[in-house]
């Protein structure tokens, strides 16, 4: 795989766009408290008083939507709009809503995943249909319960024809969307796409994970990749990378901010027939050796992995150890750390990330070893609950 | 060796399960529409669907499976081991990392997120129970058909609406073709959930009685549920293991509408796109395309948009043309994956299903239908599986006779 990323759009709890992203990376510390404060809009303080979760603070829509035409979208669909939008204008593709390169509405497509995309307005359309009446339903609010409506109306506001494909694979989707554009790309059906995806906060993911015991509330101690850390914090966020064929790139003569060199996953069942949730070391070894084979890599040509450690002991050891077997003794970064735990949205946060790195920005926040002064290569890898792991190879 | 085939369907349907019980109805004209008896409809002014009646999961499972997932990933458990048995695979044979799993849903595992938001909205968290939680979420139908075999390559779920079935199926003959693994089981699945049921109802797409597509009274659609699996394999393997393909798997065709959420571009203009990437990424031209399993809705707006698209690209040709939604309704995500079945058993046997309730014409929609009474002794070497879908998603997928598509359909062209 060699792919040219020529643009980023990123929404997140650190701040919004490519520079505020970068930013963060100056001072992962300072960008972690600021992601954290903030006064909660979903888990408000007197319901929630234990809650800590990364919102997208400060977030306008109409900044960048206008005032018109978004009040029935939810909140993962404004944050992808917004996203693919910035990507849009990175790439040279966009600019004040018009198409000012020689890519146009039919060559371009989205890949987009989510975990719990629609969660939010199920949640909204359950509680009227449940407390009032069914008839109450508004349907125009209602299409936002499928799950790639969000992504779909990425392609509406943009006017983007070539395919739309939502990926749900849990932590590793926006990974995953990485294989959806390559196959895509590879047959002709566009010339470009969006890649990434995106999550929210929502008062029912909280409490679900707080009744699995998932949650790090109060003053639990939470650190992503300790082995005594608590659990995880809730986060949110989007992004997305444009992607194009290296030599679409070249001839358009856009700016190539890093490559898609590889991708991998794979799948580890647990053997007891009982158990659901599965933290697999040997999945994750595997997803990273196939990727590095895609890329026609060995290990010792990784800088850097950005890990997709959360704070969830078992998750985060079993990933730690895949790291160790596959690749060594690199460095591995924790992002979650600065913006939470936004599944599918941390692995399309993570990849952005990556370009930045690529293009010199410092890895971190650090958990194990040190960085090379350049990074040539970065892995990001996203561990799932169930024994599933992506991971996609990103170079200069 | 780049061709992919069709070794094995499996299915869980209104009409019955198992692709020659489900077949058998198709042909004779059956409805699998009854009344809705999986919540109450009493409060809603429509009570049809075509639910799945007489499903007992662990007809296909053990117990300790049963316990661990939700309605949906039983019906795709239960789909793929018919499946794997119709390909006549032992469970070991679809092991390992070479083996992929790729499942398309619109709502995945929707009664399992209803039930727990209904303990919550009426009794608070503290009822929710926690070991119902990992039931939920999409991610865990390919999870739950992997773990069944033991299949440890690829595992993915795409919601792609009511096309996610022929997006699944075409992206996992895409996974093949590109060598990153040499089977795959595939479809989609759909159940018929209250929330969404409601929605449907509000949104005014329902019929109160029939599911007529293409007939100039056609009321709506009804919502229906079921699964497909396929097995899907690489022509190498085939040969490797003897087996009889039952059809090939082409190329296939996506678009994007980028148009409104619900409604479909009145031009068809994405729908267009998709087809015409279908026979050009199956090196054929439309005069060698046999019948098209269309969405065929019932619903006004997608019915007269898709018969003009069929009449851009085939123009006059008497193209039979047939809708088995009038049959089992609309199973929305696993609507694709279901048809899909139809379109290889059409080659498979040369007979085609009927839309039933067709009685008046509609000049809107210029299309052969196939009505009431199936079709048979009709040349089906090659069929196309049409689908639209919420979000503007356009997916067409070519099914032909093995052999019938010339060398390098479906492959990546230089």
């Amino acid at each position: 795989m060699r792919l040219a990323i020529t643009g980023v759009g990123v929404v997140s709890p650190v701040g919004c766009g490519v520079d505020a992203l970068r930013a963060a990376f100056d001072d992962p510390s300072a960008a972690a408290v600021r992601a954290f404060t903030g006064e909660p809009t979903v888990l408000g303080r007197e319901k929630f008083p234990e809650a800590h979760a990364a919102e997208v603070w400060g977030f306008d829509p109409n900044d960048a939507l206008g005032d018109k035409g978004h009040r029935n979208l939810d909140r993962l669909t404004k944050y992808l709009i917004v996203a693919g939008k910035g990507a849009l204008a990175d790439a040279g593709i966009k600019e004040d809503g018009k198409f000012i390169s020689v890519l146009q509405p039919d060559d371009i497509g989205v890949c987009s995943s989510t975990a719990y995309g629609s969660l939010d307005s199920i949640t909204e359309l359950n509680l009227v249909a449940e407390l009032e009446d069914p008839r109450y339903i508004n349907p125009a609010r209602f299409p936002n319960t499928v799950i790639n409506a969000a992504a779909g109306y990425v392609s509406i506001w943009e006017d983007l024809r070539a395919p739309n494909a939502t990926i749900v694979d849990g932590n590793c989707g926006a990974i995953d969307a990485v294989l959806s554009c390559e196959t895509h790309l590879a047959h002709r059906r566009a010339q470009a796409f969006l890649v990434g995806g995106g999550d929210v906060v929502t008062e029912p993911l909280y409490l679900a994970f707080r009744r699995l015991g998932a949650i790090a509330g109060g003053e639990a101690k939470w650190a992503p990749g300790a082995r005594d850390s608590k659990g995880l914090h809730l986060g949110e966020g989007a992004a997305y990378l444009m992607v194009e064929r290296v030599e679409g790139a070249a001839a358009r003569g856009a700016r190539v901010r890093a490559h898609l060199r590889g991708y991998g996953t794979a799948f580890d069942p647990p053997r007891e027939t009982s158990r659901g949730l599965h933290a697999s070391s040997a999945a994750v070894a595997r997803a990273l050796r196939g990727a590095l084979a895609d890329a026609s890599l060995v290990a010792s040509d990784v800088d850097v992995v950005c890990s997709s450690l959360g704070g969830l002991p078992p998750f985060d050891a079993a990933e730690l150890a895949g790291i160790a077997e596959a690749l060594g003794d690199v460095a591995v970064a924790a992002p979650k750390a600065m913006w939470g735990e936004s599944f599918a949205g941390a692995g399309a946060l993570g990849m952005a990330a990556a370009v930045l790195w690529i293009e010199g920005a410092p890895p971190g926040p650090l958990v194990r070893g040190a960085v090379a002064e350049k990074v040539e290569h970065a892995v990001v890898v996203a561990s799932g609950y169930y024994g599933n792991v992506s991971a996609v190879v990103i170079g200069r | 060796m780049g061709r992919v085939y069709v070794t094995g369907m499996g299915v869980v349907s209104s009409l019955g399960f198992g692709r020659e019980a489900y077949w058998g109805a198709l042909v004779e004209g059956r409805s699998g529409i009854t009344e809705v008896t999986l919540f109450d409809t009493s409060n809603l002014p429509r009570n049809l669907g075509g639910e799945v009646k007489g499903f007992v999961a662990t007809d296909f499972m053990s117990e300790q499976e049963a316990r661990r997932m939700g309605r949906a990933s039983a019906f795709s458990v239960a789909a793929a081991r018919m499946a794997a048995e119709d390909a006549r695979l032992a469970p070991k044979d679809l092991a390992g990392e070479r083996t992929a799993v790729i499942v398309g849903t619109t709502m995945g595992e929707a009664n399992v997120l209803g039930e727990l938001q209904q303990a919550w909205i009426h009794e608070g968290a503290r009822a929710v129970r926690s070991a119902s939680l990992p039931r939920y979420g999409s991610t865990l139908l390919p999870i739950h058909v992997a773990r069944a075999f033991g299949a440890s390559g690829m595992v993915q779920t795409l919601p792609a609406a009511c096309a996610a079935g022929n997006y699944a199926i075409g992206f996992a003959a895409d996974q093949i073709r590109a060598g990153r693994c040499d089977v795959a089981i595939t479809g989609a699945v759909e159940i018929i959930e209250k929330l969404e049921y409601q929605g449907f109802v509000r949104l005014g797409a329902m019929s109160p009685d029939l599911c007529q597509p293409f007939d100039a009274n056609r009321k709506g659609l009804i919502l229906g549920e079921g699964s497909t699996m396929l097995i899907l394999e690489s022509e190498e393997r085939v040969v490797r293991r003897g087996a009889t393909p039952l059809a090939e798997v082409g190329g296939y065709g996506l678009a994007c509408d980028a148009h409104h959420i619900t409604r479909p571009h009145p031009e068809g203009e994405g729908s267009i796109t998709a087809m015409r990437l279908a026979l050009e990424s199956s090196r054929i031209g439309p005069d060698e395309v046999d019948h098209i399993n269309a969405h065929g809705t019932g619903t006004s707006a997608n019915d007269s948009v898709e018969a003009a698209v069929i009449h851009e690209i085939f123009g006059e040709r008497a193209l039979p043309v047939t809708s088995i939604k009038s049959m089992i309704g609309h199973c929305m995500g696993a609507s694709s994956a279901m048809e899909a079945v139809a379109c290889v058993m059409s080659i498979a046997t040369g007979i085609i299903p009927p839309t039933i309730h067709y009685e008046t014409p509609d000049p809107e929609c210029p299309v052969h239908v196939v009505a009431n009474t199936k079709r048979t002794g009709v040349r089906c070497d090659v069929v196309l599986n049409n689908a639209l879908a919420f979000g503007g998603y356009d997916a067409v997928v070519c099914f032909a006779r093995p052999g019938r598509l010339p060398d390098g359909a479906g492959e990546v062209q230089a």
